[in-house]
């Protein structure tokens, strides 16, 4: 019989795929190492498939291959094309230094050439490793498996990029798979195969294969569901930041906003570290310029302010009653060119001698040392929470918008491609409000009332001509901080009230608690944005659009409903204060200021309780099927472990009894009354062997016989072994 | 030589005379290694004569034959004192029952009498005449057989006697093959004429002393012991086997063990024996007889469904 081995055709074009196969791998290493003269080495790789394909005996192919490595060596480093004495002379000269630089252990000192040497080596082994699975296992899935690995993992983190290699390795590993598969299957059967037949049943699987890649290729593909990892990696030492507008970004703060939209994924690398009495929004900076598609800063505008250390810095927000001034001690892990501020800051303190410049462009507070932007490390910062008084808020009104200075102006710009409904949106929701302050709170609350989700994942960025907000409002309504954010701003000022974007960080949360302050740690994960409105007569005022985020807004609206008290007295005409709403927001504060690990752990079993309780439906259907089907699997485990354990009789007995419940998984059960012998006698007809009675005379000895010492586990492994084996099947 | 072998030379002389009933010869031997009798339970002239006398010559022993008649006496089977005028003495005058292997032939057309007198003489291996204990030469070994109860005048015997025979064999007719050849074979000379003796009685007696030292693990005591108490809780049975039993199949499972050349007792052994040591100890209710159940089928029923020991006893 000839087998499918024998079939020159056959094998000709496996060795062809395997070739093609192994210059994929050639070419990424030859890429990232710079090396140069590709050809010839895949001249190598080809000459040592070929001469293993014809079966070239070892004593000519080992010598000409070893030639053609020296010629190789002689024809790129001398330029010579022939081995001339020169040549020659060099390359001993050459494996002189090698051999001296090994046996010194100064591995650096090996040229080029040694190194091209071993490369070729290497090469050398790899096609006879191949040539092995190939030849004789006829069976590439490992290697093929490899391959893949490999490009995946430099695709990611080298500069090689391997979009078509990989559809290529997809197709040739495809078609070895499939022409092996069909090797292997004619052996098994012991099916002899013309050439014609070969084709016959090749020709359908390189249909399948071309229909299934072409499918492939014309369709649409979606993005990638894990984001590329290599910026996560590198966001530990460098700082993450809200990608470009990407698919997915990575939540942490960062400077360009002009593209807003996409998914995020979390990010708990540490940003830094707040001693203080109660969790603060961590200021860094606003943005005044909506582009429809995200934010920018209006160029060349504000006035600056050189402060020094300890100085009254004066920002948008007069600090509240001096008798509830605190400090804030904020050690940073990432490390910024400005400080991050609390709402009613008053000064700033640092170990170094540093100028602080306040830019009422953006608000923000760049640090520099002599001139040089600085980095701080630890500064401590002296703050009392503002306090607004609801009496004044009451008497704002849109009379008093149209007073305003041209200052306001940019905070009230919108681009002129704003859909109208938007505008006609932020006229419905305030309708029932005369005072700005109220319009701006229906705004805040409209997005938890109107059925908003917040979320994460699947945010898309908005298309070309789409608005971010516009399809936030109407066509998603499913978003993260930016979206809320973004959204409230664009509502307040189709109304005309002065709005803008601000940036920085929320609370974090409690890792240690010390006398009367907590230590926050801040990660990216608490990287934020919110509201600032300008309420005229009264100032800029913090609001926090965000589902799930009242932390800000409770810090204000606790003081401001003092006030409102105390106006009461004074004022029984007046309305009555939101006190409930006061409640849940000072429940929603505690549970924002540092949730405990039990409530997270449940609010995760909640949202994922579909997911977890499928998870183990699944699993416990797969723990079943594994159950059900141990007999496959289990003799894989058994004889390993036998063959471990001592070769004492006590070990046999656990084999024979492990046998008998194999046989009867196996389904040939013994019954209850049935002798072992019988018993063995039926086994043995069944499967032909003589094992059983082998094993079962034994066994008998050792339980009826009393014979706990006398039998040789090993001798009757054998046995044991090939039973075990047979119930598998 | 080993006892296998040995065992084997006296089947394989008996098979020379008993065409095809080589199961019954092993049998046989079995209840003489282990010092009992056998009742054997046939209609005449299938071979029962000719088996005990094929046994009797295989070990070189003496044979004899009482023929049980109603009107037979006790003296008739243990033998008389009879006075001697001349040296004015009773001198012992010895019966048939007095010899190494003892043919008891219709044992149940005897009155219930002579039946005990032999019956006692088998467990007690002695004999008992005017005060004077006589002993019975070893070995001693008795095979009676008896017509099917249903026959017309007969004596069935009592339970408690039947219970002193270790094994009840039923020979049965043979195939027509085999009865060919026991025709081919008889045709010149009965061929029971030309066995030869192929072991001694010393022998025998040597034997019957190893038997006793073949294993009987525990699990195979407690396999008996459930055996046994499973006839007792049938519920066809009256009368279920007796502790007697219970020795009888662990001394005849020994003998059967020894006979295949094992010196350890298996289930095997125990479950090839326990028809033919139960089946006469077993006494049904008549609800039995009228479904047609046996004693027979009630043992292969407790066997199938009796628990075969195949793991050590937890402790031991």
């Amino acid at each position: 019989m000839t087998s499918i081995r024998k079939n020159s055709w056959f094998m000709a074009g496996l060795y062809i795929l395997v070739f093609l196969l192994l210059a994929e791998w050639l070419t990424p290493v030859m890429t990232l190492t710079a090396t140069a003269y590709k050809p010839l080495f895949l001249i190598f790789i080809a000459m040592a498939l070929g001469m293993s394909l014809l079966r070239v005996s070892w004593w000519i192919s080992g010598p000409l291959k070893l030639l053609y490595v020296l010629w190789f060596i002689v024809y790129v480093y001398t330029g010579e094309v022939f081995f001339t004495g020169e040549a020659i002379a060099f390359v001993w000269q050459d494996l002189k230094i090698n051999l001296a630089a090994l046996f010194s252990q100064n591995w650096a000192n090996t040229t080029d050439v040694f190194r091209t040497l071993l490369f070729f080596t290497l090469l050398w082994m790899a096609v006879y490793l191949i040539h092995y699975w190939v030849s004789f296992r006829l069976s590439i899935f490992l290697f093929y498996l490899l391959t893949v690995v490999f490009i995946a993992v430099l695709d990611t983190f080298s500069p090689y990029t391997g979009n078509t290699a990989i559809i290529r390795i997809m197709v040739i590993g495809l078609l070895l798979a499939g022409l092996l598969h069909l090797a292997r299957w004619t052996e098994r059967h012991r099916i002899e195969l013309s050439s014609e037949k070969i084709a016959a049943a090749i020709i359908p699987l390189f249909i399948m294969i071309a229909g299934s890649t072409a499918v492939a290729l014309y369709l649409p593909k979606s993005g990638p569901v894990w984001p590329d990892p290599v910026p996560y990696i590198t966001s530990f030492s460098s700082g993450a930041g809200s990608g470009p507008g990407g698919t997915v970004g990575r939540i942490g703060y960062g400077v360009n906003d002009s593209q807003l939209g996409g998914s995020f994924i979390g990010d708990s690398s540490p940003v830094f570290k707040a001693e203080v009495a109660s969790g603060q929004y961590w200021k860094v900076e606003s943005k005044d310029i909506y582009t429809t598609k995200g934010w920018e800063l209006t160029e060349n505008i504000g006035d600056s302010f050189l402060y020094e250390n300890g100085d009254f810095i004066a920002t948008d927000f007069t600090p509240g009653d001096p008798e509830m001034q605190e400090t804030a001690l904020l050690s940073m892990d990432q490390d910024f060119p400005f400080v991050l501020y609390p709402y009613g800051t008053e000064s700033v303190v640092m170990d170094e001698n540093l100028d602080y410049e306040y830019n009422t462009a953006d608000q923000r507070i760049e640090t520099y040392q002599q001139g040089d932007v600085f980095e701080p490390e630890v500064y401590e910062i002296t703050f009392s929470e503002p306090t607004f008084s609801l009496t004044a808020l009451r008497e704002t009104s849109a009379e008093d918008l149209a007073e305003l200075p041209a200052e306001f102006d940019r905070y009230r710009q919108l681009p002129a491609e704003l859909p109208q409904r938007v505008r006609d949106l932020a006229e419905e929701i305030t309708a029932s409000s005369t005072t700005i302050y109220d319009k701006a709170r229906d705004i805040e609350r409209y997005f938890s009332n109107a059925g908003f989700e917040y979320s994460q994942q699947d945010i898309p960025v908005p298309a070309e001509d789409q608005d971010y907000v516009d399809q936030f409002l109407f066509d998603t309504k499913k978003g993260y901080c930016d979206n809320f954010s973004t959204s409230m701003v664009v509502l307040l000022r189709s109304l005309d009230i002065p709005a803008r974007w601000v940036k920085g960080f929320n609370e974090g949360e409690i890792v240690e608690t010390k006398d009367d302050t907590d230590i926050y740690q801040i990660t990216n994960n608490n990287a934020h944005s919110w509201v600032e409105a300008y309420m005229p007569g009264v100032g800029w005022m913090l609001f926090e659009p965000t589902i799930g985020f009242t932390g800000s807004s409770a810090v204000e609206f606790d003081v401001e409903v003092d006030a409102a008290e105390e106006d009461e007295a004074a004022m029984p005409d007046r309305p009555e204060p939101p006190l409930p709403e006061e409640l849940e927001d000072e429940a929603a504060a505690d549970q924002n200021a540092g949730p405990s690990i039990w409530s997270r752990f449940q609010s995760f079993l909640d949202e994922n309780s579909s997911k977890i309780g499928w998870g183990a439906i699944a699993l416990g259907v797969l723990a079943a099927i594994f159950y059900k089907f141990r007999h496959k699997w289990l003799p894989r485990v058994l004889i390993p472990y036998y063959r471990l354990r001592s070769g004492d009789t006590a070990t046999f007995e656990k084999a024979y009894l492990r046998l008998l419940k194999q046989l009867e998984l196996y389904g040939i059960k013994r019954s209850e009354g049935q002798t072992l012998r019988a018993y063995a006698s039926y086994i043995d007809t069944f499967f032909g062997t003589k094992d059983m009675t082998r094993l079962t005379n034994a066994y008998e000895q050792s339980i009826y016989g009393g014979r706990k010492d006398s039998i040789e586990w090993r001798e009757l492994q054998e046995s044991w072994e090939n039973l075990i084996k047979q119930t598998t099947g | 030589m080993n006892a296998k072998d040995r065992l084997n030379a006296v089947i394989d002389n008996i098979e020379k005379v008993i065409i095809g009933k080589r199961h019954i010869a092993e049998l046989s031997i079995v209840a003489m290694l282990s010092q009992g009798h056998v009742l054997l339970e046939d209609v005449p002239g299938v071979g029962k004569t000719m088996l005990v006398r094929a046994l009797a010559k295989s070990i070189g022993a003496d044979f004899k034959r009482i023929q049980f008649t109603p009107d037979l006496l006790p003296s008739d089977v243990i033998g008389v004192s009879i006075y001697n005028p001349k040296d004015m003495e009773f001198h012992f005058r010895p019966g048939p029952i007095m010899g190494n292997i003892v043919l008891a032939d219709e044992i149940n057309r005897t009155s219930p009498k002579t039946q005990s007198s032999l019956l006692e003489a088998m467990e007690e291996a002695s004999v008992t005449i005017d005060g004077v204990t006589q002993h019975i030469p070893k070995p001693f070994f008795v095979m009676a057989t008896q017509n099917p109860i249903e026959y017309e005048g007969t004596y069935p015997l009592p339970e408690a006697q039947l219970d002193r025979f270790l094994l009840k064999i039923k020979i049965g007719y043979p195939s027509s093959r085999e009865e060919m050849e026991v025709l081919n074979r008889s045709q010149v000379s009965a061929p029971i004429d030309e066995l030869q003796p192929v072991m001694t009685l010393e022998e025998l007696l040597k034997l019957q002393e190893e038997v006793k030292r073949i294993n009987v693990d525990e699990t195979i005591r407690s396999y008996i012991v459930d055996l046994a108490r499973q006839t007792r809780i049938d519920p066809y049975v009256y009368l279920g086997v007796s502790p007697r039993g219970s020795i009888a199949l662990m001394k005849a499972s020994q003998a059967y063990a020894m006979l295949k050349g094992r010196d350890f007792v298996t289930p095997d052994d125990v479950q090839h024996l326990a028809k033919f040591v139960f089946g006469h100890r077993i006494m049904l209710r008549s609800e039995a007889r009228y479904d047609g159940v046996t004693a027979e089928e009630i043992t292969d029923r407790i066997l199938a469904k009796t628990r075969v020991p195949v793991q050590r006893l937890v402790g031991q």
